[in-house]
């Protein structure tokens, strides 16, 4: 094994010119989104030079206060990105799914580090690009997951008012969305844990092969990640739904617009 | 003198909706008739507590229903609403899944056929209702809701997807029945020949009436 080959920036420019056919394509299929790619890549490449900036200072120069901000920043952000995506849900139900996405991602996350790695959580080495990806796939299944019970709720009106009118509890009424969203917010990331391997090496794997670790040692943080951003993705969302849905109605049992 | 049952109170709604008080008898068939707009069906809703009022209050045997567990109201005074309801499944399964979120055993097949043949359904107990017409669905959903037996049954519309050889079959069935159960009825419709009728009491409410 050897280490990873540097890039030099003309050799890392080269790459930009595939965005040519993929534009190429859109204007031969008449998609419309030349400006969303032009400016999807330019945000990507900004941001990541940013992180790549800020991460090697934080390296250079280890804090816990370094660390311990840059978590609350990626916390912020997922929790922002979040509710921007499901703008509809009620201030309570906000608040649920913010400290749902807080608390399972630092629980996930510490577990991981300290007792699975066996590093201090203040080792930014481990814990910054872990939460990215803890965070990251909880952020994603919270979306999915508030989303279908959002839609569900919606196209299941006539259902919930006439179980109203028969005297049945919101909580038995509702429960059954709320099972169904944990469901379709986790078999993304199942399916994801299937075809691993077979159909695709992962990203975080094929970056520590890259880097010239052994591919047994990747293998075994790939697993160890897979199945820590499945129970982050299903702990987000099953304390955000629980909690949430409580907020759909009140003391009188009324279910509120 | 008949006995009042439900009754409100100064009741308004979002400050947009001022209802006069409102009495209704019990063992009566009681029509609530007014122009689109006039809050009707919101009435409805208000008396079974799945609506908050902004103002006044709705009495229920002479306790205020604010004071009422509202499970249990809306297991006596159940209303069966405009839009209809059914699980995408035969007759059978709907009845069992309704008992079912309400914590009770499935009635005998035997059952299920008489409180169809009230509601004019002689379909088999295996018919898929995702087949059904909308009236059809409509008279499935009546007769669910109506096996529950409560004490005041609320009708929104009943007869809103049905003609009106069907729509008298179906709502002098329904009266009969309740009559000999004592069960209360309010009725909202438009239909006037069937207010003209079956209604014992007509309550007309209007706009910014008080």
């Amino acid at each position: 094994m050897q280490g990873i080959v540097k890039l030099n920036i003309l050799q890392f420019g080269l790459v930009y010119l595939l965005l040519i056919i993929i534009l190429l394509i859109m204007k031969k299929s008449k998609i419309n989104q030349t400006k969303f790619l032009m400016i999807a890549s330019l945000r990507m490449t900004v941001q990541l030079v940013l992180a790549g900036l800020i991460l090697t200072y934080i390296f250079e120069n280890p804090h816990p206060v370094f660390v311990v901000l840059y978590i609350i920043t990626m916390i912020a952000f997922s929790i922002r990105r979040t509710l921007n995506k499901n703008k509809q849900i009620n201030r309570n139900f906000k608040l649920a799914v913010s400290f749902s996405l807080a608390l399972s991602g630092l629980f996930v996350l510490s577990y991981f580090v300290m007792v699975i790695v066996g590093e201090s959580i203040f080792n930014p080495q481990y814990t910054i690009p872990l939460a990215g990806m803890i965070l990251g796939n909880a952020m994603t299944g919270v979306t999915l997951g508030l989303k279908s019970f959002n839609e569900n709720i919606k196209t299941g009106r006539n259902k919930i008012d006439a179980l109203l009118n028969l005297g049945v509890t919101p909580k038995k009424i509702l429960l059954p969305y709320v099972n169904n969203s944990l469901e379709t917010a986790l078999l993304p990331t199942m399916n994801n844990m299937i075809g691993m391997g077979i159909v695709s090496l992962p990203g975080m794997m094929t970056g520590q092969i890259l880097s010239g670790t052994q591919p047994t040692t990747a293998i075994m943080y790939q697993i160890a990640i897979m199945i820590a951003i499945c129970t982050s993705v299903c702990l987000t969302v099953f304390c955000s739904l629980h909690f949430g849905y409580r907020t759909l109605y009140n003391k009188r049992n009324q279910i509120m617009n | 003198m008949d006995q009042i049952v439900l009754n409100t109170k100064n009741l308004s709604f979002r400050e947009t909706i001022h209802y006069q008080d409102i009495q209704i008898q019990e063992h009566k068939v009681n029509f609530i008739v007014g122009s689109s707009g006039t809050g009707k069906s919101t009435l409805l809703r208000l008396f079974n507590a799945t609506l908050m009022p902004s103002g006044g209050s709705i009495y229920y045997r002479e306790k205020d229903i604010a004071d009422i567990d509202t499970i249990e109201l809306r297991k006596e005074v159940t209303l069966i609403s405009q839009s209809v309801y059914l699980f995408d499944a035969s007759i059978k399964e709907n009845f069992r899944q309704f008992y079912e979120f309400r914590g009770l055993e499935t009635p005998s097949e035997q059952v299920m056929l008489d409180f169809l043949n009230i509601c004019c359904i002689t379909f088999a107990l295996d018919k898929d209702c995702t087949t059904m017409s909308g009236g059809e669905r409509q008279r499935v959903y009546i007769a669910i809701f109506l096996s529950f037996t409560p004490r005041i049954l609320m009708l929104d519309e009943p007869t809103s997807a049905l003609d009106q050889e069907n729509s008298h079959n179906v709502i002098q069935n329904i009266l009969k029945h309740c009559k000999e159960k004592g069960i209360t009825v309010i009725i909202v419709s438009h239909d006037s020949s069937l207010t003209k009728e079956f209604g014992e009491q007509i309550i007309t409410i209007g706009k910014g009436d008080k």
